[in-house]
């Protein structure tokens, strides 16, 4: 048997052999790692550095009569080395988007049980019915479907239980990576978060 | 309680930096050991990102330094304004902290 190695000139100065197998996961870190980093605006700065890591990390396990680099030791030099973790905001904001990126991330299944709150990332309105849909564990779909049903049965009644709910339920904190948050929801965000700041502060003056 | 503390962790970790960077110049592996006693243990795959920033904020620097073994590596210092900015958040901190001590007593 032979073991098939490929030597790797890491940062432009420090060679390193892998195996094949140890190959192919350096090239997929790498890989993630520029994904995660579209969108910081010097990625090649980041990427020689987290190069020369890997190979003074990989180097430091590495003996003469055990030259080759495995998955053993590329894997330990990557765990210390960690994921990439983008600095600036707007940057992280849009590797994280690119990074996690699923097709069904808002009908993603939820656990019934989670606090009824309005999700902003995801809605198509105000988050009323991926909230409600998330509180009981439904997919948003039904209940959305649900809500445009009631809203023609009752005459557009519904719309002022909308309203309300709009303006009772607390907003769910946003989480990173999550779906983004359309036009329409970001206003009605602000427009009621302005609102409750207002009522907030009358409440606040007078007591 | 950990999802609580993270982000405040994440917050300071630039101001943490600074710190250490501003106190002798370093490179990397100083920085991760300086850390990693610390709540604020890290990784090169944070700290690379985070240090590429600051750089192009203008707040440090680094050059290149031969180390005798392995390749040349970077060394970084704070700029002038990386002091000054440097000297705001911890002005700022300490405020902070009187606030928290103050607050509720």
């Amino acid at each position: 048997m032979e073991r098939i190695s490929v030597t790797v000139r890491l940062n432009g100065r420090s060679v390193v052999q892998f195996d094949a197998a140890a190959y192919q996961r350096l090239e997929a870190y790498l890989a993630e790692s520029e994904s995660l980093l579209e969108g910081d605006p010097d990625p090649a700065e980041i990427m020689n550095d987290l190069e020369q890591a890997i190979a003074d990390r990989c180097a430091q396990r590495l003996t003469p009569d055990r030259p080759v680099a495995t998955l053993a030791e590329l894997d330990a030099a990557l765990d210390e080395i960690g994921t990439v973790q983008v600095a600036d905001a707007a940057a992280a904001s849009a590797g994280a988007a690119a990074a996690t990126a699923s097709p069904a991330s808002t009908a993603r299944p939820t656990a019934p049980g989670q606090p009824l709150r309005q999700h902003s990332q995801g809605a198509v309105v105000s988050g009323v019915c991926l909230g409600l849909a998330r509180f009981v564990g439904l997919d948003a779909m039904w209940v959305r479907i649900v809500a445009v049903v009631l809203t023609l049965v009752t005459g557009g009644g519904a719309i002022v239980v909308y309203a309300a709910l709009m303006l009772l339920l607390p907003f769910a904190p946003l989480e990173p990576g999550g779906p983004p948050v359309g036009w329409l929801p970001a206003k009605c965000r602000d427009a009621i978060e302005f609102l409750r700041s207002r009522l907030n502060g009358g409440t606040v003056t007078t007591s | 309680m950990d999802s609580k503390l993270a982000p405040i962790r994440k917050g300071l970790l630039e101001f943490l930096v600074l710190k250490i960077v501003g106190a002798r110049s370093v490179y990397v592996p100083d920085i991760l050991r300086t850390l990693a006693e610390t709540q604020f243990a890290t990784q090169e795959g944070t700290l690379y990102p985070l240090l590429s920033k600051l750089r192009r904020e203008d707040l440090v620097q680094y050059e290149w330094r031969e180390s005798g073994i392995g390749p040349p590596r970077k060394y970084y210092r704070l700029t002038g304004t990386g002091r000054a900015q440097l000297r705001a958040l911890d002005d700022y901190w300490q405020g902070i902290n009187r606030t928290i001590a103050a607050i509720g007593s």
